[in-house]
């Protein structure tokens, strides 16, 4: 069931109670989008990955009273925890080192890859990923979160801490950039 | 969808395992420390407040255009100063400024345009800092200077910003230290036009020669 702009009717709930002081609806609303905070702040931070998620989700935790009700929760979680992330990447000063590989072929178990893996070689799947995390950091981050995440514009947004304008903008020029070194 | 787009979602990535972050919430002992921090935060604000009681008299007046807002101030906060060419981001052809902005780049025949954050900005000749962009909240200004409402064509409103250095705070970046400034708005765009030496009545030309619009 869906309630306001695709948004599950069951995660308003959580945010209403949330809101309210219950710990135990904003602990099943992180555990909702944890794993895609966690690959966001990954592809920023890199082993800080987790500092950052279990940082940003406690600065969530104490901004909740200013979260608007009828906004979507993800973008707003993806947003703290990316500038916490962000942070922690100026403080150390290390660039995040990806270290994201293709899938194996049997990680599905030995079942039929679905048609779109089908289409990219295993070789060529490499090749596109070492391609990805060698642009630079805007393009790599900007094609991570719309491609590999499959964010949608907003949450991009929110994850690049840019406006939604930019992000198109940042993936077009992300994709001619790879289109030029790919090739 | 491209085949490149294709093929970059057909991508399937070994991440490494996402920690159960939810199970491992403390928010009950960051919840008790949060009254003390609030309280230490008010006294603290109050002790500010009562410190430098100035800061809060000093602010003179408001200005609102669109995405500009201007508060005429006793004195400017810290902001360092830098070329106009600087952190102006990364170039942009008239296709991607067209998208950011939700229209053209005004004037059509312009130079190397640059963008960041939403903002499309280019160098005209003087040299002039001409920076245009689409969504409404966004500048804040510092000003001691003179600042007075001028009218730049028949339905568009600008801010003349002048006398004395004034601070521009951009999205996501340092504050700064700027020139003259002329800043006008049209329904969808909001224009800033900034020069050292630049005059209102060559801002004023410029201005309407970038609406493609006469005076008045």
């Amino acid at each position: 069931m869906r309630a306001v702009e695709g948004r599950p009717l069951e995660e308003r709930e959580l945010v209403r109670r949330a809101r309210r002081g219950d710990e135990r609806a904003f602990e099943e609303l992180v555990r909702m989008h944890q794993e895609t905070a966690f690959r966001v702040a990954y592809l920023i931070a890199g082993s800080e990955a987790e500092d950052a998620v279990q940082e940003g989700v406690l600065k969530a935790w104490r901004a909740l009273r200013r979260f608007r009700p009828d906004a979507p929760f993800r973008p707003w979680l993806l947003r703290i925890v990316a500038n916490e992330a962000r942070n922690r990447r100026r403080s150390t000063g290390r660039r995040a080192a990806l270290a994201l590989r293709a899938e194996r072929e049997d990680v599905s178990g030995g079942a039929a890859p679905s048609p779109e893996t089908a289409v990219v070689a295993a070789d060529e799947r490499t090749r596109l990923l070492e391609a990805v995390d060698a642009l630079p950091d805007d393009s790599r981050l900007a094609l991570a979160c719309r491609y590999l995440l499959e964010l949608d514009e907003a949450e991009t947004a929110a994850a690049l801490g840019v406006r939604r304008g930019t992000v198109k903008s940042r993936v077009s020029r992300a994709l001619d950039r790879l289109r030029e070194s790919y090739d | 969808m491209t085949e490149l787009e294709r093929d970059l979602l057909a991508l399937r990535i070994e991440w490494p395992e996402t920690p159960d972050v939810a199970s491992r919430l403390e928010l009950r002992p960051r919840r008790r420390l949060l009254l003390p921090a609030l309280v230490l935060a008010a006294i603290v604000a109050v002790a500010a407040a009562f410190a430098v009681p100035q800061s809060r008299s000093a602010i003179l007046r408001f200005f609102h255009l669109r995405g500009v807002t201007v508060e005429h101030v006793g004195s400017l906060p810290p902001a360092g100063e830098r070329p106009l060419a600087a952190g102006l981001g990364v170039e942009v052809d008239d296709a991607q400024a067209r998208m950011v902005l939700g229209g053209p780049f005004l004037p059509p025949a312009h130079g190397t345009l640059f963008e960041r954050n939403g903002i499309v900005s280019t160098l005209l000749r003087g040299p002039l800092l001409l920076s245009e962009f689409g969504a409404p909240e966004f500048l804040k200004k510092f000003a001691t200077s003179n600042v007075e409402w001028v009218k730049v064509a028949p339905d568009v409103q600008g801010l003349w910003i002048a006398g004395a250095p004034h601070v521009v705070f951009f999205p996501d970046a340092s504050p700064r230290l700027a020139g003259n400034v002329l800043v006008f708005a049209t329904d969808t765009r909001t224009f800033r036009l900034e020069g050292r030496g630049l005059t209102k009545a060559d801002a004023l030309a410029e201005a309407r020669e970038i609406l493609g619009t006469t005076a008045r």
